[in-house]
């Protein structure tokens, strides 16, 4: 939540420079004074704007920083506060606070439930990332290697699956894999020598788990297709072309080419996508609305919710926030600052 | 789905309308006759938990608050779902809390013992005194002191179909050993003979309480979860085995529309379940499928095909059911003390009373119980009433709701799990929530 690094104010202002360069020291000994003075003003009337210039990102980032702090900044020093005191329904009520140290944290750390949400979400999102960014990456070869109209149909089926609120399609989602009516059901029953009349998904937690990566992945895919696309269309013809004529096969040229030029876009997807995975919380709330809301079934979105509003153990909530954020600047971390060698290099 | 889309409709009116709220008369009166001209033209809010309340009641509640005050009375209902949460949030607040709110009774303690809601106890005698429901009254007591009040009580009764049980030539059962048998006996491949999702702890818990088990008791002053207790564990045996034999339901479906099972299915012309067991109002919505004005499909109930029966105790008798209903109380973060009472007496009337009853809700002054009417559900409303209890009057008990933890437990216990060993350890889980 730290403000954006801002560029040093005392940089060398390139328009003063230019007044000392050889060029400009030559070009002043032929000129009246008028003229001097003139360029003299015209020099100076340019720095200012320059200044100006410069100054203005300053002024144009502090709105969106103030709605950072106040929006993002306040809520997690709260969120601090809280996960360091004793808070629950008396608490939210107006009495007191006692400051317990971390002990909100201990509790958390000492509770085998916590420890299989987290797992089970860390696993959860990594695969459902991984599988997000193989469809994503094969749709954007395929919308690169056909012809307009048929991209232009991809594009605009991935486009409305991508903008449709969760809520519809999570109902939609719900009733295709309904024990009794839903079609999924329907259709595998139809498959010879398979039974799956009235098989409930919801059930056993590894298919409901299944079932929301299905989800969740669907809903991801656009925006990872999109992003890989952007970026193929930015290899250079040339280079595709030379390694045609140097023999190279399709395979080949997406192992040693293709992917190599595009690996910055597909980190800096990936770790977008690690995190909203492992922050879902809608997709999979909604989905426990249809099955079933117990531990087994939890992401640590729902855990927290449910310790929170559920329990009302805001004090813990806040404590399982906290170490969610702590995880997530630990995965993007290690993934910016790989992103930033790469950048050196 | 419906519900959860409904709840944020009406979330969002919520915060509309508060949005457009006056706060009113902030001068504090403990004279209850100075109430009304105090009073005068403030607007207020009810919140109302689910549909359970009909509009022409909430109608009748608007008009004559309108008419005692010349305020408005804004009605705003919160899904039983989402409820808790939105208490929790809302209630403190004195810019956005309802000036008179609806609760589960069993929630009663949890906001009572935190100072959530106003002293009423001044209002008692007025509102009823000894003849109000004393189970719900006694839930919202705090140290002798009024604070919440009860508002409906509703019972839990079985709902079943005559036709088919006439088909199999089973009786009637009369006790929970013949339930079982009954039970068992219509079940087929695609039809439940007895219905309960395996998470459908409201209605499981009747099986502990008639087997003599409790959910929690206490125990040198301190609650104490005992769903391990002999008692108990026997209780939950014979629930798991009933599931086992008789309910096609998921191990992981809760108590949301239990109904639907007994209807006629659209697809198949037959039902899902030969025997329910449903709240008292169920019968609303269970019947012969007829085509409404508006298209759609609605139901019409019909004595040759459905029936009803009080859910029998081990030896006979009425097993005690979950006794659900709700309290209701005057939010003590409200800045409308005063019209809140006016609408409290409104909501306490005779003839508001009497009108709960005529729709099927059990009335919180007892008084008036008769305009429930002597047809078959209200004959079965009041057996099962008899006999029911309440969840524990513990502080933190609305946390041990909100925590799901009693669907979770339930659920594993359907799936088959050891009950005694599932037991000990969801009592471990939940006696650190009891307390509050």
């Amino acid at each position: 939540m730290s403000s954006p690094v801002l560029p040093p104010q005392r940089t060398p202002e390139p328009a003063a420079v230019a007044d000392w360069s050889p060029v400009a020291r030559g070009s002043h000994v032929n000129q009246t004074p008028e003229q001097r003075e003139a360029a003299v003003k015209a020099a100076a009337a340019a720095r200012r704007s320059k200044r100006r210039a410069r100054l203005l990102p300053h002024w144009l980032v502090i709105p969106a920083v103030a709605i950072l702090a106040v929006g993002t900044g306040y809520p997690t020093l709260w969120q601090l506060w809280t996960s360091l005191h004793e808070y629950g329904l008396r608490q939210q009520f107006g009495q007191p606070a006692p400051f317990v140290w971390f002990a909100n944290y201990t509790q958390l750390l000492s509770d085998s439930q916590f420890w299989a949400v987290l797992i089970r979400s860390l696993v959860f999102c990594f695969v459902a990332a991984s599988i997000t960014l193989l469809i994503g990456i094969a749709f954007a070869v395929l919308m690169s290697h056909v012809g307009k109209g048929p991209r232009l149909t991809l594009q605009i089926a991935l486009l409305l699956a991508w903008s449709m609120p969760i809520v519809a399609s999570m109902t939609v989602w719900t009733w295709l894999f309904d024990r009794r009516r839903g079609v999924v059901n329907y259709v595998l029953d139809m498959i010879p020598g398979v039974a799956m009349n009235r098989y409930n998904w919801l059930e056993d937690p590894l298919s409901f788990f299944a079932v929301a990566a299905i989800i969740v992945i669907w809903m991801s895919v656009p925006f990872v297709a999109f992003s890989i696309y952007a970026g193929l269309t930015q290899i250079p013809e040339e280079v595709m072309e030379a390694s045609a004529l140097d023999g190279a096969s399709g395979s080949q040229r997406l192992r040693l080419i293709i992917l190599p030029m595009i690996k910055p876009v597909i980190a800096i997807v990936m770790l977008l996508q690690v995190i909203w995975d492992l922050r879902v919380f809608a997709q999979i709330r909604l989905l426990q609305d249809a099955g079933s809301s117990a531990t087994d079934y939890d992401l640590l979105g729902t855990y927290i919710f449910k310790l929170g509003t559920g329990a009302q153990n805001f004090a813990g909530a806040s404590a399982a926030s906290v170490m969610v954020l702590l995880i997530t600047i630990t995965i993007s971390w290690w993934y910016v600052r790989k992103l930033l060698r790469e950048d050196a290099s | 789905m419906k519900k959860k889309l409904s709840a944020v409709a009406a979330a969002t009116a919520a915060a509309l309308v508060l949005a457009g709220c006056t706060s009113g008369d902030t001068n504090e009166s403990v004279d209850p006759s100075e109430d009304a001209s105090a009073a005068a033209g403030a607007n207020i809010t009810l919140w109302l938990m689910g549909g359970d309340t009909p509009e022409a009641l909430r109608e009748y509640l608007r008009t004559e608050y309108a008419d005692a005050t010349g305020g408005t009375l804004t009605i705003e209902e919160q899904g039983w779902g989402d409820a808790l949460s939105s208490l929790t949030t809302a209630l403190p607040d004195s810019d956005n809390t309802p000036d008179v709110v609806e609760i589960g009774n069993t929630w009663s303690p949890t906001f009572t013992t935190v100072g959530a809601f106003s002293d009423i106890s001044d209002m008692y005698q007025e509102l009823g005194g000894d003849s109000l429901l004393q189970s719900f009254v006694e839930v919202g007591k705090v140290d002798g002191a009024n604070y919440a009040m009860p508002y409906y009580f509703g019972s839990r009764y079985n709902f079943y179909r005559k036709d088919i049980y006439e088909a199999a030539g089973v009786a009637v059962p009369t006790t929970l050993g013949e339930f079982s048998e009954a039970a068992a006996a219509l079940t087929t491949s695609s039809m439940s003979g007895f219905y309960i999702g395996g998470s459908d702890w409201r209605n499981g818990i009747s099986w502990i309480f008639a087997n003599g088990g409790e959910l929690a008791e206490v125990q040198d002053g301190q609650w104490v979860s005992t769903l391990s207790s002999p008692n108990s564990v026997k209780g939950l045996e014979m629930l798991q085995d009933l599931y086992s034999t008789s309910s096609l339901a998921p191990a992981t479906e809760s108590d949301s529309t239990p109904w639907v099972n007994i209807n006629d299915n659209e697809s198949t012309g037959a039902p899902e379940a030969a025997t329910i067991i449903a709240p008292s109002w169920a019968s609303c919505c269970i019947g012969d499928p007829i085509e409404l004005e508006d298209g759609g499909v609605g139901t019409q109930w019909n004595d040759d095909v459905f029936g009803v029966f009080v859910l029998p105790g081990v030896n006979g008798g009425a097993a005690p059911v979950f006794a659900g209903g709700s309290n209701i109380a005057i939010s003590a973060a409200s800045k409308n003390q005063e019209a809140a009472r006016v609408l409290m007496r409104i909501i306490f009337s005779e003839t508001y009373q009497t009108m709960l009853a005529e729709n099927g809700l059990g009335p919180a002054n007892l008084d008036y119980t008769a305009a429930l009417g002597d047809n078959q559900f209200a004959a079965a409303l009041i057996a099962s009433a008899a006999d029911s209890k309440l969840t524990p009057a513990a502080p933190g008990w609305a946390a041990v709701e909100g925590s799901g933890l009693l669907e979770e437990f339930f659920g594993k216990v359907a799936a088959g799990g050891d009950v005694a060993t599932l037991a000990a350890e969801y009592d471990a889980l939940i006696n650190p929530l009891l307390n509050g």
